[in-house]
């Protein structure tokens, strides 16, 4: 890779459109940008006063009632002599109140009714014996419910014991005894009922006081303790979107922009020239990464007004890194793939609802515990809220996407060659080339399989998902070998599908030993990566993941030397004979390839059921 | 110059070139015809490093295909013109001037000394608004942005008009007395003739016959031997007050001669006429030969 070329195409991809758009449009376009970057994070967490001034009140300084209406922006504030239902809706004369008789006037004093609830709330927490200010206090918290299916069918008929659980003021920051505003510990599922209405709004849903928060958490008035919700993470959602919003638009341009590399043959020049394609790639990758990233920095900066913390925007940045390059090395993956741009609309989109759902479910739940830190926006979440995050979880949280991103642009730089580009090939036969580009040898072959860990645990995850409601419909004996099914499945392919394209690419010499050699790599590879994902896990964040903790929860302590041996052993040798298999099938043509692949994944099933029956799962 | 032994491509199950073997020596022009599908474009692809052979070897002025040091020795035009149409043609010329570490002083000199002998004019237009032979004159720039000692032309006078296209075709004989070493294919067999030194026909994916052009209408092509004689003999044509027979070897020639002494006459003139390279190239398209 050569950084000036690479560097030199990513100013041509920048500029190139250059020739379209006149100096005024940029300039007017990206103030625009910048004053939206600006306002749209402001106007996200301060919200938009629509209503300020709409209630006219005459009133004067030395009225009791004057710094409740001067603190509140609904009402503007007039001179008391002047015309009560013209110019003013509301007149104070000493502790009297003349409302006009307008409907006007009669909303000004209900507003007045909550201005003052407010006003005296706030001059309560200003109290120093809090104790007397706030007697009563009511911590509500909120517990997981352990066993769904119970609380479900009980829910059903009887009272709901779901809020049951341990009333546990102690978890998460929340504390309306300090009069503080609670907003950012929103999400903790701690709610103080003594601190009165500015509790913030995503606390206040809870008790079904009503706002954005409360909407959304679809809570209600009655405010009785059966219909108390947790708290809905409002300041959570409103931040994950921020950052994952950007990208979506950013994968639209960058998507189009490598499709039309494709159409009309224009980007085959290139491919002449001397660089190479990941110069290219790199190249015209750079400005949109550099655009996510940029705005990333400016949302995060933003958010933190006036008092920004270099540091802090540094963390978002670095967290946002790893998922927009996410989103570009699938939004490129999906172009190479692609055969028109109405296929691009369909991969765009995929990729839009797949990796947003994935970025920003998780961050908005951030205290769901540290299944939430599978998403890098989770780290950019915590941050702004203040809470502290260690190297491993950061670790935890951007490793995986950066990996798999680069797993994704390695795949699509392997098609990035003119008889891929500008071809209808189909799609499974580009499949095998994009595979075939990375495997030149038995070292690269066990690379490969390695690199393509994080795929198989998503895509093994995202099987036992859709399989989990079999287990609802029926008995553990049948839907726990269908999931093993989908597992041998998944990770056969894996071990074998590159071997079979290096195979039709002609990359790995004919015979018996070749091929098991070839074979025996990939399976060293598989294994060694998945030994890897887990000690990394159960390093990374020993205490919180539920694999480390069922792990350490057996009560058993280390196992014994010659079951420890045996359990390195056994998968390893598994996976190096089902891969050499498969590789030895491959070797030969598309049918002894299937049919060996076959064999593997049974014997692979074999193995797995008979370790799940000696566990006792089934 | 250029290396090409026991060519193979193929695509999925298709073979697309099969043992084409040829080689091209510095300064000469080396034509390629062939019908549609007979595999010229892949060659040529496949010697400006596009595409990967799936056997065979390709050196470009000692470098092996796809290389970089033989792409900065290489410029390649492709049938289509690729250009990326919101730039200009100087920016467009400039861009790829610094891909080929062109320094900036030589690269503004050369596009603007090729863009003048191109005669092109309105070089701050965006490509898009240009003409098709405009877009081709600055394809043709392109490709010699890095000064290159190859020149790989892929019908560079493809679906132009005919002004336009002479003036292609004129230039690229102007590069061939510069000493550039060319390898063109072209559809049309006359600009082959006009301009190429040796001359490859592929069919089916194999070069079927190659060499100069004579070498290639003696070889494949048929002489006719055209006797005029001052009396009329069997299947004779009266032309200008002779009589013109037409046999196809030179003992016919000789039996012409003995049947007009015996009817009391002579031979006066005897002319040849050899097959051109289009009949030369249907009867080996036609008849699939193999060399």
């Amino acid at each position: 890779m050569n950084p000036r070329k690479l560097l030199r195409i990513a100013r041509w991809e920048i500029t190139k459109n250059a020739g379209g758009v006149d100096r005024r449009t940029v300039v007017v376009g990206a103030l625009a940008l910048l004053a939206v970057g600006v306002a749209a994070p402001y106007a996200a967490t301060s919200g938009v006063t629509v209503d300020s001034g709409i209630y006219r009140a005459g009133v004067t300084n030395s009225s009791d009632y004057y710094p409740v209406v001067a603190e509140d922006p609904t009402f503007a504030v007039r001179e008391p002599s002047a015309a009560l239902g013209q110019d003013i809706d509301l007149r104070f004369d000493g502790l009297a109140i003349d409302g006009a008789p307008t409907s006007k006037a009669a909303a000004a004093q209900t507003e007045l009714r909550s201005s003052v609830r407010a006003y005296n709330n706030r001059q309560m927490r200003q109290e120093e014996n809090q104790s007397a200010a706030f007697p009563v206090q009511v911590s509500l918290g909120y517990a997981e419910r352990t066993q769904v299916r119970e609380v479900i069918s009980t829910s059903a008929g009887q009272d709901s014991t779901g809020g049951e659980g341990s009333a546990n003021g102690t978890q998460g920051g929340g504390n309306g005894t300090d009069g503080e505003p609670t907003a950012r510990n929103g999400t903790d599922g701690t709610v103080s009922g003594g601190g009165g209405e500015n509790i913030g709004d995503a606390a206040s849903s809870a008790g079904g006081v009503g706002g954005i928060a409360g909407r959304l958490a679809g809570g209600n008035a009655s405010g009785t303790p059966a219909d108390i919700s947790p708290p809905f993470p409002f300041q959570s959602l409103v931040l994950a979107f921020l950052f994952v919003l950007p990208l979506n638009f950013i994968i639209q341009a960058y998507g189009s922009t490598m499709l039309s590399e494709r159409l009309k043959r224009r980007g085959e020049l290139l491919l002449v020239a001397p660089v190479s394609r990941f110069d290219i790639i790199g190249g015209k990758t750079l400005p949109y990464l550099s655009a996510a990233v940029g705005i990333a920095a400016v949302i995060a900066a933003a958010l933190e007004l006036p008092a920004v913390d270099p540091v802090s925007v540094g963390i978002s940045v670095l967290a946002v890194t790893p998922i927009a390059l996410l989103f570009l090395g699938a939004t490129f993956v999906g172009a190479m793939f692609a055969r028109s741009f109405k296929e691009l609309t369909f991969v765009t989109v995929t990729v839009t609802v797949s990796l947003t759902t994935y970025a920003f479910v998780p961050a908005i739940f951030t205290d769901a515990g540290a299944i939430a830190l599978i998403s890098p926006l989770t780290i950019i979440v915590r941050n702004l809220q203040g809470q502290a995050i260690g190297l491993g979880e950061i670790a935890f949280s951007l490793v995986p996407p950066l990996l798999t991103a680069g797993v994704l642009f390695t795949l699509g730089a392997g098609i990035y060659r003119e008889e891929d580009m500008f071809t209808q090939r189909s799609i499974p036969l580009k499949t095998l080339d994009a595979l075939a580009a990375r495997v030149r040898g038995k070292w690269t072959v066990g690379l490969t399989t390695a690199l393509l860990i994080p795929f198989v645990l998503v895509a093994e995850l995202l099987g036992v998902a859709v399989l989990y409601m079999l287990t609802l419909v029926f008995p553990i004996e049948i839907s726990v070998p269908m999931v093993l099914v989908v597992v041998v499945v998944i990770e056969e392919a894996a071990k074998s599908l590159h071997v079979y394209a290096g195979y039709t690419h002609r990359r790995f010499g004919s015979g018996l030993r070749p091929a098991l050699v070839i074979g025996t790599f990939s399976g060293l590879g598989f294994f060694l990566a998945e030994k890897l994902s887990l000690i990394i896990q159960l390093v990374g964040l020993p205490q919180q993941l539920p694999s480390s903790q069922a792990l350490f929860a057996t009560g058993t302590g280390l196992p014994t030397i010659p079951l420890a041996i045996g359990l390195l052993l056994a998968p390893l040798a598994l996976h190096v004979v089902t891969a050499a298999i498969s590789a030895v099938g491959a070797s030969r043509n598309k049918r002894a390839y299937a049919t060996a692949l076959v064999v593997a994944m049974a014997i692979h099933f074999v193995y797995n059921y008979a370790v799940v029956s000696i566990s006792g799962l089934i | 110059m250029i290396e090409v032994r026991d060519l193979r491509k193929e695509y999925g199950g298709f073979t697309a070139v099969e043992g084409s073997t040829f080689s091209v020596d510095a300064g000469e022009v080396y034509g390629i015809i062939g019908p549609n599908g007979a595999g010229k474009t892949t060659t040529l692809k496949m010697l400006a490093g596009l595409l990967e052979p799936t056997a065979g070897d390709v050196s470009v002025a000692g470098h092996d295909a796809g290389t970089n040091e033989m792409r900065r020795r290489l410029g390649f035009l492709p049938e289509e013109s690729p250009l990326y149409e919101e730039m200009t043609p100087l920016s467009y010329l400039g861009f790829f001037a610094d891909l080929y570490d062109v320094d900036d002083g030589v690269a503004d000199r050369r596009i603007h000394d090729t863009l003048d002998e191109l005669d092109l004019e309105h070089r701050e237009r965006q490509l898009g608004d240009m003409s098709k032979g405009m877009k081709r004159k600055v394809a043709i720039a392109r490709s010699l942005i890095n000064d290159p000692d190859v020149l790989v032309y892929d019908e560079p006078a493809s679906g132009l008009d005919p002004l336009t296209t002479n003036y292609v075709i004129d230039f690229t004989s102007s590069l061939a007395e510069q000493g550039k070493t060319i390898v063109f294919s072209a559809h049309n067999l006359y600009h082959v003739e006009s301009i190429c030194d040796r001359i490859a026909i592929m069919n089916e994916g194999r070069v079927v016959a190659q060499g100069p052009l004579e070498d290639l209408q003696a070889k494949h092509g048929e002489t006719e031997y055209h006797v005029f004689t001052t009396v009329e003999l069997p299947g004779s044509v009266q032309e200008n007050g002779r009589y013109r027979t037409v046999v196809d070897s030179m003992d016919g020639v000789e039996g012409v001669r003995t049947d007009a002494q015996n009817a009391e006459g002579s031979v006066v003139d005897i002319r040849t006429e050899e097959s051109s390279l289009e009949e030369v190239f249907l009867d080996l398209a036609e008849s699939g030969a193999k060399t």
